[in-house]
């Protein structure tokens, strides 16, 4: 059981991510929706883990990455990305990003990933 | 076609022999021979050549003619007839010539002392008849064999 | 075209390369996975078909055409190595090595090779595509990624694994539906980035970093890290279907620099002329490099001959050198007398060819004949680089093949039978070949059930070779030893695989022929042991030289027990036949004089000298006039117009080229 920080400018991709999470027995204790809301709600919140969208505005998912590290080095995230994006994944793991999971997202991959992260 | 056949003369209690020089390897002196044990009469042993340990054969005991006395032009004919290679003994070797083969008739029942299974035919030479011999028969193991049972018996 | 010089050399390479499949195909059986053996495979059916069309050998070439086929889908994964392939291609390997056979006696090598062409096409043809296509979605086959390493590496390589590095193949497989895969194979280049040195990738690094790649990739990598440790961590990586982490691989190209590994090669390049041994250790693994040449044995027996001719020249000059008392003229003669014996050495060391080219056939044997007997065997064979006489290579392997048989049939048990009395299901016939003074010994041991006692006591008796009095007073090794009489095998022991109609008397006979012998050790439950001893080398004898009234003969000093003198008074008559009374045990006495009917000079000697040569464990003595002394010899046949001599084995050409016949004693032992 974790407590788990969602990032996603898109509602409906928290909620999927939520109930998905949910469902395995995960408490989502907050939802960013953008990077910056992510870095504070992070300090805030001090979740186990917390999922980061990369195409987000204000501050983009490997940018938040970068300021949480600095944060806690070792904060676990899990970068969720759309096909095409490999840079900013790649970006995002050397930033110290823990694992992806590319969209559409499935209640496997998710599962397969939050248990190798954690 | 083969108008001419090459032949190494040589004598047997002075009758003139021929064979063929293509199974002639060469002509050697007499030497001192190794006697090898249970071996029929006409096998003297065998002697040392380049290397190699070569049966010794006298020629006139496996064709049944009469012993001669030894002497210096005694020679050992080195032939060869398919995988088997022997020496011969012969009383002296004279020369080589070159026979018309259209001169070459069979062989009668006996010439020269000599039983027709021995012979390839007889050369109808100028002045003479010369005996050609049928080294496959003389070497024959099989009849060397039976020869050997024989005397044995 | 000529072709008719090239032929030896089409015969010998392709043996080789024949040899060369069926050691792969055997490999292959047991590591199906492994796409490099498949393309050694191909390359030498390549070779094969390539000389034999151009030697015009057509069934060779279409044949060996349609084993490349199948072999070039395997490579390609487009068809699975199934029982069936392997099976297939050996028949065919075997038809080929009939028509390289009959090509070599002279024939045209032509036969009916359609059976077998129409049964590689169906498997070409996806005789067995379901089983290809379920390999190549479940991902389930192992990878057949290689490393080819330039010069540079495989130094780096060579050196790390000296300071305690391993050279670690790791192969990952990413799932099928992952998508960002380079960023995947970014995490895991990430993982391992401070476990050791990356070394090489397949495909490059670009590919890898721009996703150009199927779902799986290969490192090489220099670690001290354990190859679980590395599986494990490399498996904390999401989106990973396998990770497969080896010892290194390496491509075999054609003129490839040392590899960095211990691969045991079975084909170095063999020749009928030893090569430079001291070549440097690690250019063992490129068989093609090593400096052999080819030649005709008869041009080396001819070499011989003419350098006994320089032996017996030598031994003139010495004559003359002590005549005429020069002492350069002798000083001269004894240099010149070490160089020949080293060059006698050397001469004789080029006839001796490894035992493996007879222990080759035997692995592809021996999985014929379990399969048949439904049995499970593993051979094991070491020592085949041990070097004997080419002579005796030629003539040891119907023996061997004969006791190898033997041993599958008779000697390990059925895989119930094994289980109930708990042993391994699996049976273990070991081939074992060793030097050891101045003989070489193959030993074959299974761990069957050993030779029943009782069986072979009563097969004794019940032929007549034994008596059922004596046969208590004999030991079990003296029982065992029983199975080699002629006479032994009878009828109902003949299966299809030993036997044959022929008994182990005959491996014996023929062992005793090359100057050998043969024990066999057994014990009962555990399995039994069958040890051949051989003469290094046939052409070359140490022998007594003894003299016969005044011929000398040559005794090989392998069949002498001792030499003796003894009073003329303690010969005995037994039933009329000279005996002596030697350790106790009376032993006939044979006079070579009579024997050999040497014609007698002098008489009446007061000692008699005498030679006890044995034959197994039976005795005799051989009266002979005088003892000359010992001497190596080199044994000359007497030729093929003398044949089956009694008692003489061949001849030699003493130091003052008179010739001496070598007796053999076996004859003379009754």
């Amino acid at each position: 059981m974790a407590k788990v920080l969602i990032t996603d400018d898109a509602a409906f991709m928290r909620m999927q991510l939520k109930d998905i999470l949910t469902k395995q027995g995960h408490e989502v204790v907050g939802e960013a929706e953008n990077g910056q809301v992510a870095v504070e709600m992070f300090q805030d919140l001090q979740p186990e883990l917390v999922t980061m969208d990369i195409t987000m505005p204000e501050m983009n998912g490997v940018d938040a990455v970068k300021e949480i590290k600095k944060i806690n080095p070792e904060a676990k995230i899990i970068m969720c990305s759309a096909m095409g994006q490999q840079g900013m994944v790649v970006e995002a793991i050397q930033a110290g990003a823990k694992d992806f999971i590319v969209k559409p997202f499935t209640p496997e991959r998710i599962q397969e990933s939050v248990g190798k992260v954690l | 076609m083969e108008d001419f056949m090459k032949v190494i003369v040589f004598t047997l209690k002075e009758q003139r022999f021929g064979v063929n020089v293509q199974q002639v390897v060469s002509i050697e002196k007499l030497q001192k021979i190794t006697e090898v044990p249970r071996t029929s009469d006409f096998i003297k042993g065998v002697i040392h050549l380049r290397g190699e340990t070569i049966p010794i054969i006298d020629l006139k005991e496996r064709l049944q003619i009469t012993k001669t006395e030894t002497t210096d032009d005694n020679r050992i004919l080195i032939v060869q007839v398919d995988d088997v290679q022997v020496g011969l003994i012969v009383d002296s070797a004279t020369d080589v010539l070159d026979i018309n083969t259209e001169s070459i008739e069979p062989a009668p029942k006996m010439i020269g002392g000599v039983h027709e299974t021995y012979l390839h035919g007889v050369a109808n030479l100028d002045k003479e008849l010369l005996i050609l011999l049928d080294l496959e028969r003389i070497l024959d193991l099989e009849e060397t064999n039976e020869v050997k049972e024989v005397i044995e018996e | 075209m000529d072709t008719n010089q090239y032929i030896e050399v089409f015969l010998d390479e392709s043996r080789e390369h024949l040899q060369a499949v069926n050691d792969n195909l055997l490999k292959l059986e047991k590591q199906p996975e492994d796409l490099s053996i498949v393309s050694e495979i191909f390359r030498s059916a390549h070779t094969l078909k390539g000389m034999a069309a151009t030697m015009g050998f057509e069934d060779v070439a279409s044949l060996t055409h349609q084993m490349e086929n199948v072999l070039d889908k395997i490579r390609n994964e487009e068809l699975h190595v199934s029982t069936d392939v392997v099976d297939i291609t050996f028949a065919a390997v075997e038809a080929l090595e009939e028509m390289v056979a009959s090509i070599s006696e002279g024939n045209d090598g032509k036969k009916d090779v359609s059976d077998l062409v129409s049964k590689l096409e169906q498997l070409e043809n996806g005789g067995s595509a379901p089983v290809s296509q379920e390999s190549s979605s479940t991902s389930e086959s192992q990878s057949s990624i290689e490393f080819e390493l330039d010069e540079y590496q495989a130094t780096v390589i060579a050196q790390a694994k000296e300071q305690g590095f391993e050279a670690l193949h790791i192969n990952v497989r990413l799932n099928d539906d992952c998508i960002l895969k380079a960023a995947r194979a970014y995490m895991v280049f990430e993982k391992l980035e401070d476990k050791g040195d990356l070394i090489q990738t397949v495909p490059v690094v670009e590919d890898i970093e721009d996703g150009n790649f199927e779902q799986e990739f290969s490192l090489l990598m220099l670690t001290k890290e354990s190859k679980e440790d590395l599986e494990k961590l490399i498996h904390s990586v999401s989106e990973i279907n396998r990770v497969d982490v080896s010892d290194l691989k390496v491509k075999d190209k054609e003129q490839e620099q040392p590899k960095a590994q211990e691969d045991e090669d079975p084909n170095k390049a063999k020749s009928e002329v030893a090569a430079t041994k001291e070549a440097p250790a690690n250019n063992q693994s490129a068989p093609k490099q090593s400096k052999t040449i080819r030649v005709n044995l008869e041009r080396i027996d001819n070499l011989m001959n003419l350098f006994e001719e320089v032996v017996i020249d030598r031994s003139r000059l010495e004559d003359l050198g002590q005549k005429l008392k020069d002492q350069e003229l002798i000083e001269t003669i004894e240099n010149m007398t070490r160089v020949t014996e080293d060059m006698q050495g050397l001469m004789l060391s080029m006839r001796m060819v490894p035992v493996e080219q007879v222990f080759n056939r035997f692995p592809r044997m021996v999985r014929g004949i379990t399969k048949e007997l439904g049995k499970e065997i593993d051979l094991e064979i070491t020592g085949a680089d041990t070097e004997l006489d080419r002579t005796v290579i030629d003539e040891i392997g119907d023996p061997l093949v004969h006791l190898i048989r033997n041993s599958l049939d008779h000697g390990i048990e059925s895989p119930q039978k094994r289980k109930e009395v708990g042993k391994s299901e699996t049976g273990k016939v070991s081939l074992r070949a060793f030097h050891s003074g101045n003989h070489v010994f193959i030993e074959i041991e299974d761990d069957g059930g050993g030779i029943n006692r009782e069986k072979v006591e009563a097969k004794a008796i019940e032929n007549g070779l034994l008596s059922a009095e004596h046969s208590e007073v004999l030991s079990d090794e003296e029982i065992y030893q029983m199975i080699f009489s002629s006479g032994f095998s009878t009828a109902d022991q003949i299966s299809d695989i030993s036997g044959r109609g022929v008994g182990l008397d005959v491996v014996r006979s023929k062992i005793e022929s090359l100057g050998g012998n043969i024990i066999v050790e057994s014990e009962p439950g555990k399995g039994s042991k069958f040890s051949i001893q051989l003469p290094l080398t046939l052409s070359i004898l140490t022998t007594l030289l003894v003299n016969v009234q005044q011929e000398t003969y040559a005794i090989p000093l392998s069949a002498i027990v001792e030499t003796m003198l003894l009073e003329e008074k303690q010969v005995m008559f037994v039933q009329g036949q000279k005996v002596i009374d030697f350790r106790g045990k009376v032993i006939p006495l044979v006079s070579l004089r009579d024997i050999f009917n040497v014609p007698t000079a002098e008489d009446s000697k007061e000692e008699n000298s005498i030679v006890i040569v044995h034959k197994g464990d039976k005795m005799a003595g051989l009266l002979v006039d005088s003892f000359i002394g010992q001497k190596e010899v080199v044994l000359k046949s007497l030729g093929n117009y003398l044949r089956d001599i009694f008692a003489i084995s061949g001849a030699t050409i003493l130091g003052d080229g008179e010739v001496s016949l070598i007796i053999d004693p076996n004859a003379l032992v009754k």
